[in-house]
């Protein structure tokens, strides 16, 4: 089972020095944290707040040369946790035919938010992630906290 | 793209990436392109440490656990049967860089407009050449460039300028 989250805004993390997307499901119950790098974390800002860059980032360019020859990006999964690490797949549409990329949720998420695509996170991910530790550090944070990306 | 503004064959000259420096105090890295045919020339390019460490990268051919953002690019291309052909560095406004990436599926070629950065990046994982226009390596800015890179070569292999006694 998959389940449709939406990328609701960027924190910073001091404790690890790296930022963390997150997540939400649309009725809220399910909240998902991936944390990034800071290059990372800035391609996904960009693009949550609609700021266009004078040059083409990197995943400006990806989508490029998908647009090059009329690929589509149809939707992107955060598949799967081990090791602290996500993994996620990106599926193209191409010439009638699905492709199913590897990726990193950082790059799958910049994609979608430029291709306007869906991201949906495995309930295991999201099963598993709940389980943790963390989820108690996050319920203590303060609505201040998810702001714009600290950079 | 109109077809005047497509650069010629001889008028490109072929580069590679020689190594990659790190400006001290700053978030910037200096890409240093050495000319392929071994004549005496660099071509250094400032770019974000994110995109210096992204080149770095494969430039020592390393393997990360998980695909960085220019091996997903690569990874697109390869899946959709795109063919990376080569990247030029074309053009030079207010000191920025333009890179078109050229590629080609079953015959069609497309140009790409990109940052030097990644067009680089993608340039050594495709793998494909790098090229600069002769119109780039006229108009390029060259004050005082190989002092200042002579200088930092000297704190990158170690040997400080002034030594406490």
């Amino acid at each position: 089972m998959i389940t449709q989250m939406q990328v609701k805004g960027l924190m910073f993390d001091p404790y690890n020095n790296a930022y963390i997307v997150v997540l939400r499901d649309e009725e809220h119950s399910d909240m998902l944290p991936i944390w990034v790098g800071k290059s990372e974390a800035g391609a996904i800002s960009m693009s949550l707040e609609n700021v266009t860059p004078p040059r083409p980032m990197t995943h400006d360019f990806m989508k490029s040369l998908l647009d090059a020859y009329n690929a589509k990006v149809i939707s992107v999964v955060i598949t799967d946790l081990s090791e602290h690490t996500y993994f996620a797949k990106i599926h193209l549409m191409y010439e009638d035919s699905e492709y199913t990329v590897d990726a990193r949720p950082s790059d799958a998420i910049a994609l979608a938010l430029r291709s306007n695509a869906p991201v949906f996170a495995n309930d295991s991910v999201i099963t598993k992630q709940s389980s943790e530790e963390l989820e108690q550090w996050l319920e203590n944070l303060k609505p201040e906290d998810f702001g714009k990306l600290d950079s | 793209m109109s077809a005047v503004d497509v650069p010629k064959e001889r008028d490109l000259v072929e580069y590679r990436v020689d190594r990659i420096l790190e400006e001290a105090n700053t978030d910037t890295r200096i890409v240093v392109l050495a000319r392929q045919d071994g004549a005496l020339d660099t071509f250094p390019i400032w770019v974000g440490a994110a995109e210096g460490n992204a080149i770095k990268l494969a430039l020592d051919t390393m393997i990360t656990p998980r695909p960085m953002s220019h091996d997903l690019i690569k990874s697109f291309a390869e899946h959709l049967n795109i063919t990376i052909q080569r990247v030029v560095i074309a053009d030079v406004k207010s000191s920025t860089y333009y890179a078109m990436v050229y590629v080609a599926n079953k015959g069609v070629e497309r140009t790409i407009d990109a940052r030097p950065s990644d067009a680089i990046s993608l340039a050594l994982r495709a793998p494909c050449p790098i090229y600069i226009t002769q119109d780039v390596l006229k108009r390029r800015s060259t004050t005082n460039l190989d002092a200042w890179l002579a200088k930092l070569e000297s704190k990158d292999i170690g040997t400080p300028e002034v030594q406490e006694t």
